[in-house]
């Protein structure tokens, strides 16, 4: 590769600097889109009018941007957990499940609290704590199943959460058939009481109170990683267990920490779509968000800000497939394409870092000394 | 004459760095070669460019007078060149037969293995050649001398006629490198040539026929070894006097400050690896054990700090017993450990030097309860400990593992130190690193030794035992063999007993 | 029904037959992933790949009729999103968890994608020509090990082929000693002149063949028809039988016949009035999984650089 006649000349060491990294992830989400046009054509679908048209629902009406902000609110809380586990160490991939658990638990409570439940109606503010807390802590007790595997007895935390993905929805499945499954023959529980659904916040939309739980998360994920003794121990057992074992961190331990608040943020997820989106458990729940949800976050660079931002992007993508399917039959499929494409090619990109471009070759002038070198960083 | 090897101006640009220098180099046929120099010296550069494993800027490479076009180590291969590293290239749970086999592929062969015809082969070999090794015994279960001789005859099995040796003697006993010398003669009596990669000037002198200095990347000067001597060819190594001997000032050590009695440690492999070990290391005084590594010093070091279960054992540190206390604590107790690896376990690559500074001891520089870190303390010490110990660049939100060698160590060091420990253990303090680097490593850990702190080095490099310690105790599979003032250290005898002879078992012992 | 007839013949061999017809797909698809994995990659995103082959065999045999050429499409297409694959972890060297699992949700969307374009939105599911079975004359007379070996769809000789065939390319051949050498130690495996990256490549895309045609095995051997989620995370359990049966083809088709077993339970026990939610039994297949990579049963010695890219510098 050294004496060929190419433009593109290899460089030793990756060129990293913070031009270069927006520069690649604007080109991505760029490549991403024409890719996905390309998927719009086969529908007589102008992409261009389709993306303007997405961006035009999902932000700039206010009933788009309730649905935006409802739909990136379970993928901001799936992010934030793909954050903490994954900067731990600890490769979860189980969020579909803890949405799963989140969800059951959060019903399950809320029903408890009709009026002929077993608790009965509670002042609003403890049925909320409550609520959170059974939430938080079922995801965090089946994702925490993964972790003590893997923090006590090495086990493969990837497969181990993929399976415990298709536990739960059978769990969830056999829930909404069998005992708590409301009169008639559809798999789902009856609604919950009206005094357990999240408040609207935007006049004019649906949009929940849970996306304020969800931004607050985020400033304490932030500051628990950033800021605490737990956030450094956590950082360090990922970054190098070795080091964090010559620095009294017992590895172990994060993991299961990891694991518990991975699933924990995870099954807010499930709490908040259901009290604040469907109000009643149903077979199929948030399906696919727990992986979006994984990929958003590493849109996000796996840190709280980035997270909100990507969720809120993939979000306004799903509002406007919605619609695009609706209107011009376009299968709303499509945006995973695009979602997955985008992170693919960031991935992807990484290589350019490797490469300067070497403008004198491009335009065959190779006399002379003088070399107009053009970094990719432009 | 035509020289067997000729390299002809070779360049070769790293980044910024440049590693080899418009290098010459000949290399005639059935000669022992030395190619000396310090480390980044770009010997193992250069030789990676002749076995194909790396392809230079410029220049031309010879063999046997023809212009040779080397990119791949298949090119190197079929020209009968073949190539030895530091660490062994070899595959753990394969045998030796097929470590020897594996990737030959001759043209129209079949591609069927026979590994039973293989292993014949090897066997004849290995008794022609004095490389004793069972063809079926799977690699993992070697000693690192059978490894070598393994790695051998991989190479003449591809009827390697240059072998080029990186460093062979870096893991071996001074007896088994004897052997290996006893060997390589024979080879270059039997019309093979070898290249020999050092930076110890004794093999020089021992082994080669003639000798090439290199230095920053340059090839410095090509000698024949019985005309030189190792003064001048230290000093063409590093471009200036060396001192051989710092100045120790022998001083009178006190109060004993650790105290190992009976110690008894497994591996992670449940290998009963350190086998009642007991020592003590006095304020004021460096112990250094030395052995060669692999014998037990590792998980010695780790047991010390509780990063490792004993199960057998006293530690007794400032007359409290800290055999079973967390590791936490013992920083606390007064100890500091700088361990082997700098990169992977003294230090995280991907954290800004200001937050390695507070690995180990994250209390320190904590409030509300030992929960938020406080970061003007944490910059406030990180920026003390970079003034101190001179680390460069002075960048604090640098990534680690974008520091040299030698100024990442100077952070480990430096941290270790700046907690004013009364013992501090440090394994392997200068491996890896560059003469001025090491020089400020070892001045450092005198400069501790003089305010009294109790150090235990442990290297495997015999020289910074003899140059540093005032005692020093010798391990072998996870024994102590001896120990003795460092007065009266004689290398010979340390050499047995790295080998395995126990200390009152040495002839002319009373 | 009770107790008693659950040790009856007719149970066992129902359940035995129905082990070995299911434990087909994720045999195949492990095969491949042995491949993988000596080579060094850990590649999570196999489920995708059963996923494309899957679409592929079912729309070329549902709009064509002909289900071989729906199995030669499907061979081509899990070769080339491999190729892809292959680059990210191999060219890009691209974290092989992340780029698997982001090429899974890609992989659903583009068949999801494509199966409603092409198909509109049915609604009824569609039915593929499908590959018939092959009753082996003679041996399939026998009794006992007639049905439950020698009745199956061709699919499954094919893939009981193949386990031979990986085992003898793999342990007797100089292909698979550079290929285990490759997973081992990179490093050595390069300066014993082998190149690391082809041997990585043709790893990943004979993976790609086998988890393509296994997704052409559910498609046109078992089910005959295409859904999302058809596959239903069996390129996960084909991952547990690589680990389970030690990266060895022979010991992975036991591993395989095991999972086959609990998946078949479910089937077989419907018969009965046992008061069992089928829900339980439909996740034994995945509870099994869990037990084998729970690291309760000890731990399994991997390739020593699975998951390590290679860096020639």
């Amino acid at each position: 590769m050294m004496s060929k006649a190419s433009f593109l000349e290899r460089r030793q060491t990756p060129k990293e600097s913070s031009s270069v990294t927006i520069f690649i992830t604007a080109l991505a989400i760029i490549l991403a889109l024409l890719f996905g046009s390309l998927l719009f054509l086969p529908f007589g679908v102008d992409p261009f009018k389709a993306y303007s048209t997405m961006v035009e629902l999902s932000f700039g009406t206010l009933r788009g941007i309730g649905y935006t902000l409802i739909k990136a609110t379970p993928l901001i809380f799936v992010g934030l957990g793909t954050i903490f586990a994954w900067r731990s160490g600890f490769f979860y991939l189980g969020f579909e499940g803890t949405i799963l658990i989140g969800a059951a638990a959060a019903v399950w409570i809320a029903l408890l609290t009709d009026p002929e439940g077993a608790i009965g109606p509670l002042p609003r503010l403890l049925f909320l704590l409550l609520v959170f807390l059974v939430s938080f802590v079922a995801g965090g007790i089946w994702a925490g199943i993964v972790g003590v595997m893997r923090g006590k007895f090495g086990g493969n935390e990837v497969i181990l959460s993929l399976m415990m993905n298709f536990v739960a929805l059978f769990l969830v499945n056999y829930l909404v058939s069998g005992p708590l499954r409301a009169p008639g023959d559809l798999p789902q529980t009856p609604r919950i009481p009206q005094a357990t659904i999240l408040d609207f916040i935007i006049p004019g939309t649906r949009a929940h109170s849970g996306i304020l739980l969800a931004l607050f998360a985020a400033i304490v994920v932030w500051f628990v990683l950033r800021k605490t003794t737990i956030g450094y121990k956590q950082i360090v057992a990922g970054l190098s267990p070795s080091a964090a074992w010559y620095g009294g961190i017992n590895v172990g331990n994060r993991v299961i920490l990891a694991a518990f608040i991975g699933g924990g943020l995870g099954a807010l997820a499930g709490m908040v779509e259901v009290l604040g989106v469907h109000f009643r458990l149903l077979d199929g729940l948030g399906e696919g968000t727990g992986f979006v949800g994984i990929v958003a976050a590493l849109l996000g660079k796996l840190h709280s800000i980035g997270v909100v931002i990507a969720s809120i992007l993939y979000a306004g993508m799903e509002v406007g497939a919605d619609v695009m399917q609706r209107r011009a039959g376009v299968p709303s499929s499509v945006i995973f394409v695009i979602q997955s494409l985008i992170v693919l090619f960031i991935l992807a990109s990484d290589i350019l870092r490797y490469y300067r471009i070497n403008l004198s070759k491009l335009f065959g002038n190779d006399r002379g000394k003088k070399t107009l070198e053009v970094d990719s960083s432009t | 004459m035509v020289p067997y090897i000729e390299l002809r101006n070779i360049n070769k640009r790293f980044s910024d760095v440049n590693a080899n220098d418009h290098v010459d180099l000949s290399v005639n046929m059935g000669e022992i070669h030395a190619l000396l120099g310090e480390n980044g010296a770009g010997k193992s550069t250069l030789m990676n460019i002749l076995y194909g494993l790396d392809y230079k800027d410029e220049g031309e490479i010879f063999v046997q007078g023809q212009f040779s076009d080397i990119r791949t180590p298949s090119d190197a291969i079929a020209l009968g060149i073949g190539m030895i590293h530091q660490d062994f290239m070899l595959i753990p749970p394969f045998t030796v037969t097929e470590n020897v086999v594996v990737g030959l592929d001759e043209e129209g062969s079949s591609p069927l293995l026979d590994l039973d015809k293989a292993a014949r082969s090897i066997k004849a070999l290995s008794e022609q050649h004095g490389l004793d090794v069972d063809p079926h015994a799977r690699v993992e279960h070697l000693s690192v001398g059978e490894e070598q001789r393994v790695e051998i005859l991989k190479l003449l099995f591809r009827n390697a006629k240059l072998l080029i040796l990186d460093e062979p003697t870096a893991v071996l006993t001074p007896q088994e490198a004897e052997g290996l010398f006893e060997v390589l003669r024979s080879l270059a009596d039997n019309d093979h040539t070898i290249i020999f990669i050092t930076h110890k000037l004794h093999e020089v002198m021992n082994i080669s026929d003639r000798v090439t200095v290199m230095r920053d990347g340059k090839a410095i000067d090509t000698l024949k070894t019985e005309s030189t001597n190792p003064r001048e060819l230290a000093m063409k190594m590093v471009g200036r006097e060396v001192v051989f001997h710092i100045d120790k000032n022998l001083r009178k050590s006190g109060e004993c400050v650790l105290q190992i009695e009976n110690l008894h440690v497994d591996d992670d492999t449940g290998y009963h690896k350190v086998q009642g070990v007991s020592l003590d290391v006095h304020s004021g005084e460096i112990l250094g054990l030395a052995g060669v590594d692999g014998n037990g010093q590792s998980e010695l070091a780790q047991a010390l700090m509780n990063l490792r279960p004993i199960k057998e054992g006293n530690i007794i540190v400032n007359d409290v017993d800290v055999t079973n206390i967390s590791s936490s604590l013992h920083r606390s107790a007064g100890m500091a450990y700088v361990p082997a690896d700098r990169r992977k376990v003294g230090s995280v690559s991907e954290l800004s030097v200001a937050l390695n500074t507070i690995l180990g001891n994250i209390n320190h520089y904590t409030t509300a309860g030992n929960l938020i870190i406080q970061d003007l303390q944490v910059r406030e010490h990180a920026e003390e400990l970079v003034e101190r110990f001179d680390v460069r660049p002075r960048n604090l939100t640098l990534d680690a593992g974008k520091l040299s060698g030698g100024n990442l160590q100077k952070v480990v060091l430096g941290r270790e130190i700046m907690h004013e420990p009364s013992l501090l253990i440090v394994e392997q303090p200068s491996r890896g690193l560059d003469v001025g680097a090491t020089e400020y490593v070892r001045r450092q850990l005198l400069t501790e030794r003089d305010r009294g702190t109790a150090i235990f080095l442990i290297s495997a490099e015999l020289e910074e035992i003899l140059a540093l310690s005032d005692r020093i105790a010798i391990i072998y599979e996870g024994e102590i063999m001896g120990v003795i003032n460092s007065d009266e250290a004689v290398v010979e005898a340390i050499g047995l007993m790295m080998g395995g002879t126990r200390l009152e078992d040495l002839p002319g012992y009373r | 029904m009770g107790l008693e007839q659950l040790f009856t013949s007719a149970f066992l061999i129902t359940w035995l037959a129905a082990s070995v017809r299911l434990a087909g797909p994720v045999l195949l698809a492990a095969l491949g992933e042995i491949f993988d994995e000596l080579g060094g990659i850990l590649n999570i995103g196999i489920e995708g790949t059963i996923l494309f082959g899957a679409l592929t065999s079912f729309l070329i045999s549902f709009l064509i009729g002909n289900a071989w050429l729906g199995i030669l499409g499907a061979i081509i297409v899990g070769i080339i999103s491999n190729l892809f694959l292959a680059w990210m972890y191999i060219t890009v060297r691209a974290n092989q968890v992340v780029v698997g699992i982001i090429f899974n949700l890609l992989a659903l969307g583009l068949t999801s994608y494509t199966f409603r374009a092409v198909l509109g939105t049915q609604a009824r599911p569609q039915k593929a020509t499908m590959i018939e079975t092959l009753d082996i004359p003679i041996l399939s007379d026998l009794p006992f090990f007639g049905p439950v070996f020698f009745s199956h769809s061709i699919f499954l000789y094919i893939t009981i082929a193949l386990v031979f065939v990986s085992g003898f390319v793999l342990y007797r051949t100089k292909f698979g000693l550079k290929l285990r050498a490759v997973g081992e130690h990179p490093r050595a495996a390069d300066t014993a002149g082998i190149n690391v990256m082809k041997m990585r490549y043709i790893g990943v895309m004979i993976s790609g063949a086998a988890a393509s045609l296994a997704g052409a095995y559910l498609v046109l051997g078992q089910l005959g028809i295409f859904r999302d989620n058809i596959v239903s995370g069996r390129g996960f359990i084909a991952l547990a039988i690589v680990i389970f049966g030690r990266w060895n083809p022979y010991k992975a088709a036991l591993a395989a016949l095991v999972f086959g077993a609990a998946d078949a339970l479910q089937l077989s026990l419907q018969i009965f009035a046992f008061k069992i939610p089928p829900q339980v039994l439909l996740s034994l297949p995945y509870f099994l999984t869990i037990l084998a990579m729970s690291g309760l049963m000890g731990k399994a010695v991997q390739p020593a650089a699975l998951l390590k890219p290679y860096n020639k510098n």
